[in-house]
């Protein structure tokens, strides 16, 4: 082997040692070979350092060319030649050498890192990305009442690092969903929503704000950021719980299914935020626990419901005044003139019975709309 | 009776698979030649003795046996030892199959417990079967052991504690060489290292079967080194203890024994007999049986997890014998 090592090592990338390389980590796959096993194979066959890191399966070791196992906390250099466990996934084993990897470099990191993943399906459960949604699991995990050993297992198999934080996504139809915390920023802007589906509410010709030229850009009906969670974040109404550590994870499931409840679908029958995240509902989210679904109305959900039945315009004009930072924009998101809101806003007042253009009057309106929501069934 | 062989261990199956082109499996005798100086041979001449300057290194000619030529040795002193005093010895004999082989093969074994434990060590070179059959070999060992012991203070070493040790048929030899000592009243040494030896011309154990054909050493191998050395009288009736140590009928009165030997080779069954034969002989024997570890495993593998182990054995036997 120490021969063999030698031989390897030269430049020369001639088929033999490619072949012999190839048989060797077959010999050990078939042999059932451990990890360590085979991060030794691509160190004394490469001739340098090789080391292994998996975090989401909390699996870390480094094996130096005389055979011994010396881990270290030192992060890998990303120039080191390296293979991925997974088609998408990222690097997670390293021959530590500089420059290019030659041919021999290259056979050894492929052939090592799928025997690697072999062992790590067979021992730790297999690649997360295969069972991210694996309901089970999923259900083992959101069980506040099931052991920690078993959640944390759960969330090993799921690729959770249990040293780091995740959130649940709850969708409307659909089973619950875990994702990374660290994939995301922090809170988005509290007025997020989805773009509606259907007639965006792009502003007519000739009914744009008369004072463009002065005019802040619009912060209200600003779009989701395109975020990495977010683009993975299922499509239609979402509730998203906050941040936890792995073992709170039920905590953040019911906290996500509150938020579901404050969510709407974005469409003219129903406006409002299609996503939304309970860590940026505030004091707002106590109302869901006040307002029992099904039960009778508060009133001024009961005067709102009859507001809406009186003209078709009401809701979405209501949700815009509610929902936007000022009657003009107000104006641009229903899309009509700003007098003609002016029209309907006083309908509505008397339709209500209370002011929605007063600071107190609006938030009596949002706290309205927010009961509206959430008496759903 | 089965002759399922046991599992090779994962990473040595791995290795057997990588270096079968260069092994000794099936040795016949009319390969003999060719693999004298063939790569594994070669391979060793490469080693840096001096461990990267911390030994120096010399090959001294001494006397041979009576009426015999002159026997090289190879001396490796520490260059910077940690006391003053006459350091212990390792008196080393190279395996080879009795055929093969020269005294810088193995000798990286002993120069790392040398270098851990502040030893000189001397490696000596002997002659080869079937030029040199019975009892040449053993007659050169002895004598290089016998100037070692007389000479030790030229060589800063102590002569009461000379630890004699060698590999396959260096095991064999090292055996034999206490077996001698004990009968000659020569000098005594206090330990005999004896890895994966070669002690039984009979070549009939259970283990023997098991592993035809199968890693490094087998059967007919075992049969082409034992006729080398004894010709006709292989596995016959009236082959000496000193040839074959397996045949002593006396194990008592022996330095203590330090004994390994993978599950997986030809030498498994007659290396256990060995030591438990030392034991009812009222001996001190430590034995340790490598599961799926082939016939010289520890120095084909080095770096393998089973090879760590059996070298991190090896050293603490020596440390508990050189603490004394």
């Amino acid at each position: 082997m120490k021969e063999l090592a030698g031989r390897l090592t030269a430049l020369d990338p001639d088929a033999g040692a490619a072949v012999r390389v190839i048989a060797y980590f077959d010999r050990l796959a078939e042999h059932r070979a451990g990890l360590e096993s085979l991060v030794r194979g691509a160190a004394v066959l490469a001739g340098c350092p090789a080391r292994l890191a998996d975090a989401g399966r909390r699996v870390r070791l480094r094996v130096e060319t005389d055979g011994h196992r010396r881990d270290t906390d030192q992060p890998p250099d990303p120039a080191w030649p390296s293979a991925t466990l997974s088609p998408d996934g990222v690097p997670a084993l390293w021959l530590e050498r500089a420059g290019a990897p030659s041919v021999v470099d290259a056979v050894i990191l492929e052939r090592a890192a799928a025997a690697i993943r072999v062992v790590l399906d067979r021992t730790r459960g297999r690649a997360p990305t295969a069972r991210a949604d694996d309901p089970a699991l999923v259900e083992t995990l959101l069980d506040a009442t099931a052991p920690e050993q078993v959640r944390l297992h759960a969330a090993r198999q799921l690729g959770l690092d249990p040293a780091t934080r995740a959130r649940v996504v709850a969708p409307f139809d659909g089973p619950p969903r875990i994702v990374n915390a660290s994939a995301r920023r922090g809170p988005i802007h509290p007025q997020a929503r989805p773009s509606a589906p259907g007639p965006a509410p792009v502003p007519a010709r000739g009914t744009a704000p008369t004072h463009a030229g002065s005019a802040a850009p619009d912060p209200g009906p600003a779009h989701l950021d395109a975020g990495s969670a977010d683009t993975a974040l299922p499509p239609g109404r979402v509730g998203v719980g906050p941040a936890v550590p792995v073992l709170e994870l039920p905590g953040s499931w019911a906290a996500a299914r509150t938020a579901l409840r404050f969510t709407a679908d974005g469409t003219p029958h129903d406006p409002g935020p299609r996503v939304v995240y309970a860590d940026e509902l505030g004091g707002i989210g106590l109302l869901a626990e006040l307002v029992v679904p099904g039960a009778d109305p508060p009133s001024d959900v009961r005067a709102l419901d009859a507001a809406v039945a009186d003209a078709p315009w009401m809701l979405t004009t209501l949700h815009a005044v509610a929902s936007t930072a000022s009657l003009r924009a107000a104006a641009v998101e229903v899309n009509v003139h700003h007098s003609t809101l002016q029209d309907r806003l006083g309908h509505a007042e008397a339709l209500l019975g209370w002011p929605v253009r007063t600071p107190q009057g609006r938030l009596r309106l949002q706290l309205a709309l927010a009961m509206r929501h959430l008496g759903r069934t | 009776m089965t002759l399922t062989p046991p599992p090779f261990d994962p990473e040595l199956a791995a290795v057997l698979e990588m270096i079968k082109d260069t092994l000794l499996t099936q040795l016949t005798m009319d390969e003999i030649e060719a693999h004298r100086n063939g790569p594994g041979i070669e391979m060793w001449a490469d080693m840096d003795l001096t461990l990267g300057g911390a030994f120096e290194v010399e090959d001294r000619v001494v006397p041979g046996p009576e009426n015999a030529p002159d026997i090289s040795l190879l001396i490796c002193r520490p260059v910077a030892p940690a006391t003053d005093g006459l350091l212990p010895v390792i008196y080393h004999v190279h395996g080879g199959g009795m055929v093969l082989g020269n005294n810088r093969v193995g000798v990286d074994a002993p120069l790392r417990w040398a270098n851990e434990l502040g030893a000189v060590v001397v490696s000596v070179e002997y002659r080869l079967a079937p030029e040199n059959p019975y009892p040449a070999p053993i007659d050169d060992v002895y004598a290089g052991l016998l100037w070692t012991a007389g000479h030790a203070e030229e060589i800063g070493a102590d002569p009461e504690r000379i630890v004699i040790a060698g590999a396959s048929a260096g095991g064999g030899l090292t055996a034999a060489l206490a077996l001698l000592l004990r009968d000659r009243k020569g000098p005594r040494p206090i330990g005999q290292m004896l890895m994966c030896p070669m002690l039984d011309d009979r070549n009939d154990t259970p283990s023997v079967y098991q592993m035809e054909g199968l890693g490094a050493w087998d059967r007919t191998a075992n049969d082409t080194g034992w006729t080398a050395l004894l010709g006709a009288r292989r596995g016959g009736p009236d082959v000496s203890p000193y040839a074959a140590p397996a045949r002593a009928d006396d194990l008592s009165g022996l330095p203590p024994a330090f004994l390994d030997v993978g599950s997986a080779e030809t030498f498994r069954d007659e290396v256990v007999a060995y030591a438990t034969r030392l034991w009812q002989a009222g001996g001190a024997a430590e034995l340790h049986v490598w599961p799926g570890g082939f016939h010289g495993f520890e120095s084909a593998a080095p770096q393998t997890v089973l090879s760590q182990a059996c070298q991190a054995a090896q050293l603490a036997w020596l440390r508990r014998l050189l603490a004394e």
